[in-house]
């Protein structure tokens, strides 16, 4: 199964979203631990949020993973093709901000999904 | 009357004199040259960016538009309302800017005279359009005022609220009755003062204690025998050592970034001394918020109360900023937040500019030693997420209340259809405004509308 890693400051609800919408192994984390296992191979993806959608998001994860992996949807909302394309480039963290929770979840994990059936 | 009864703000006025104007120009002039330098910046989003800035793999138009992207939304949502309602200045309205331009100047002298020419926009703009709405008939900014007391005392709950969302119900409702006995006894004692300030560290010690009772059992449990799969495990693991038998480097890789990046920013430490100085000494005037509800203490003249609503709001960022600073080679240039309480209770400017220079060269020179704190009690770095969390949703509810009430007492029933109603609005389009300003900037919004109103005699302001 996918294993998603969560962190920032909505990790909480980022998970439970997630877990309603199910199909994938949800583990809430924190960025630094995140980085350390995503390098290892140990997790498919990272998802954080916080009030900026980039720095407690994505924290330590641009200067460890490189800013090629890492994708931010800003304080905006996200459109189901920006997500894919995103997915498609190979990028693994994504930030955004904790207010667009409910809205980019589900996309964002759509995402994830339509990338894992394709192969 | 005691505190808590007759909680209003002073109706004041943006008048600056030519010393504070002055040192708020030069103060952005200094901000500007420092994002161009790239030795920090306020943005706490576009710092993990500015690592590849600084090492010459982003050019700077690119890290102009991420520092834009992720800034713009706060100044004219956040900082420009809340410094029209509050009649002092904030670190989004003035901050955010100046990142932006000092790292759009293609050259470096041009940063320090963008910086400088915002600051005094920001001084005689923000000055003329507060006085103009002030003298409207229907005062939308003296309504405003309504929001101090929500934003006071449900701010004061934080602590308790990021309690309950890591550690759960039982000491989440522990920490409230305990909260709540001290705001009753502090109101009994000392009915002259801010009640919440005890609470609110009561609530902080409890948060960080529980946080380092979670950690040192962790830890206990992590020195017996490991599981058998580490990875599946919250919180275990932190560095993989079976990786290290195969081709995988030996050195931790988050350990070599962190201590270049924080050698880099020993480099500079003359810099941060003078950001320092400058910035307590213009927070020092009095005419700058610190944070959301510092905002509405500062120009009501409660020095004290704000210096320990901003000292407690810190520990919420601590563990974010040296993360991001360690990980980029940039730091805040508000540094951890500490320069706020120490310049509100300076007894003058050249104290307060004395201790911001040494308070920032101790934040720089401790940097390596916090983050090796943080990684070995990653409770805490969760505790500050969850206590951020809990700063923004109280103060939404605070904020949003506080609108109401500001709308009731501009236009009865009108005021709250049209403030609630943009509120509401601003949900249902995707939320261009963020939430924490929603509310403020609908009620100025709002207050244009009832003077428009009013001026073609179809509303009538109610006397207060």
């Amino acid at each position: 199964m996918t294993k998603i890693l969560v962190g920032g400051v909505g990790k909480v609800d980022v998970a439970e979203r997630l877990k309603e919408i199910g199909g994938l192994e949800v583990v809430v984390t924190n960025d630094m631990d995140a980085a350390t296992r995503l390098m290892a191979g140990q997790a498919d993806y990272y998802i954080g949020t916080c009030h900026t959608g980039a720095g407690g998001s994505l924290g330590v994860l641009v200067g460890l993973l490189g800013a090629a992996r890492c994708f931010t949807f800003g304080r905006g909302q996200a459109t189901a093709a920006e997500a894919a394309a995103a997915v498609a480039e190979g990028k693994v963290a994504f930030g955004f901000s904790i207010d667009q929770i409910d809205q980019v979840v589900p996309i964002l994990a759509g995402a994830i999904h339509e990338r894992r059936r394709d192969g | 009357m005691p505190f808590a009864l007759s909680y209003t703000a002073a109706a004041d006025r943006l008048d600056f004199s030519l010393a504070q104007s002055l040192t708020v120009i030069a103060l952005c002039a200094l901000t500007a040259l420092i994002s161009n330098m790239a030795l920090a910046v306020f943005n706490d989003g576009a710092r993990p960016f500015l690592l590849d800035f600084i090492r010459g793999n982003t050019r700077r138009g690119e890290m102009t538009a991420v520092s834009f992207g992720l800034s713009a939304g706060f100044v004219f949502g956040l900082g420009a309302p809340m410094a029209l309602s509050t009649g002092v200045l904030n670190p989004w309205l003035l901050f955010l800017p100046t990142d932006i331009l000092g790292l759009l100047a293609p050259r470096r002298w041009l940063a320090p005279i963008l910086g400088g020419a915002w600051g005094a926009v920001v001084v005689f703009g923000l000055s003329g359009a507060n006085n103009a709405a002030h003298d409207l008939p229907v005062d939308f900014l003296t309504a405003m005022q309504e929001m101090a007391t929500p934003i006071l005392f449900l701010f004061l709950l934080f602590p308790v609220i990021a309690i309950a969302s890591q550690f759960g119900r039982v000491l989440g409702a522990v920490a409230f009755v305990v909260e709540i006995a001290i705001v009753v006894i502090s109101m009994k004692a000392w009915p002259d003062h801010f009640p919440g300030a005890l609470a609110m560290a009561a609530g902080v010690l409890m948060l960080l204690g529980f946080a380092l009772a979670r950690d040192l059992r962790n830890r206990r449990a992590a020195a017996a025998p490991a599981p058998p799969k580490p990875a599946d495990a919250p919180g275990a693991a932190r560095i993989p050592l079976e990786e290290k038998a195969d081709d995988k480097p030996a050195a931790d890789p988050m350990a070599s970034l962190f201590g270049a990046n924080a050698e880099r920013l020993r480099r500079h430490l003359p810099w941060f001394a003078l950001l320092g100085a400058v910035l307590a000494a213009m927070v020092n005037l009095h005419i700058f918020g610190g944070g959301e509800a510092t905002s509405f203490l500062v120009p009501k003249g409660d020095y004290g109360e704000a210096a320990q609503v901003d000292f407690y709001r810190a520990f919420g960022f601590l563990p974010l900023i040296a993360t991001t600073a360690l990980a980029s080679g940039a730091f805040q240039i508000v540094g951890f937040t500490f320069v706020y309480p120490l310049a509100y209770l300076a007894p003058n400017v050249a104290v307060a500019a004395v201790g911001g220079a040494v308070l920032f060269s101790v934040e720089i020179l401790a940097l390596s030693y916090i983050g090796r704190g943080l990684t070995m009690l990653p409770s805490i770095r969760d505790a500050s997420d969850h206590l951020r969390n809990a700063i923004g949703k109280t103060l939404e509810i605070a904020i949003l209340f506080g609108a109401i009430a500001a709308a009731a007492k501009m236009g009865g029933g009108l005021g709250i259809t049209l403030v609630g109603g943009l509120y509401l609005l601003n949900e249902a389009i995707g939320r261009p405004i963020v939430r924490l300003a929603a509310g403020p900037a609908a009620v100025v919004v709002a207050g244009i509308a009832l003077n428009v109103l009013h001026w073609l005699d179809l509303f009538t302001p109610l006397k207060g």
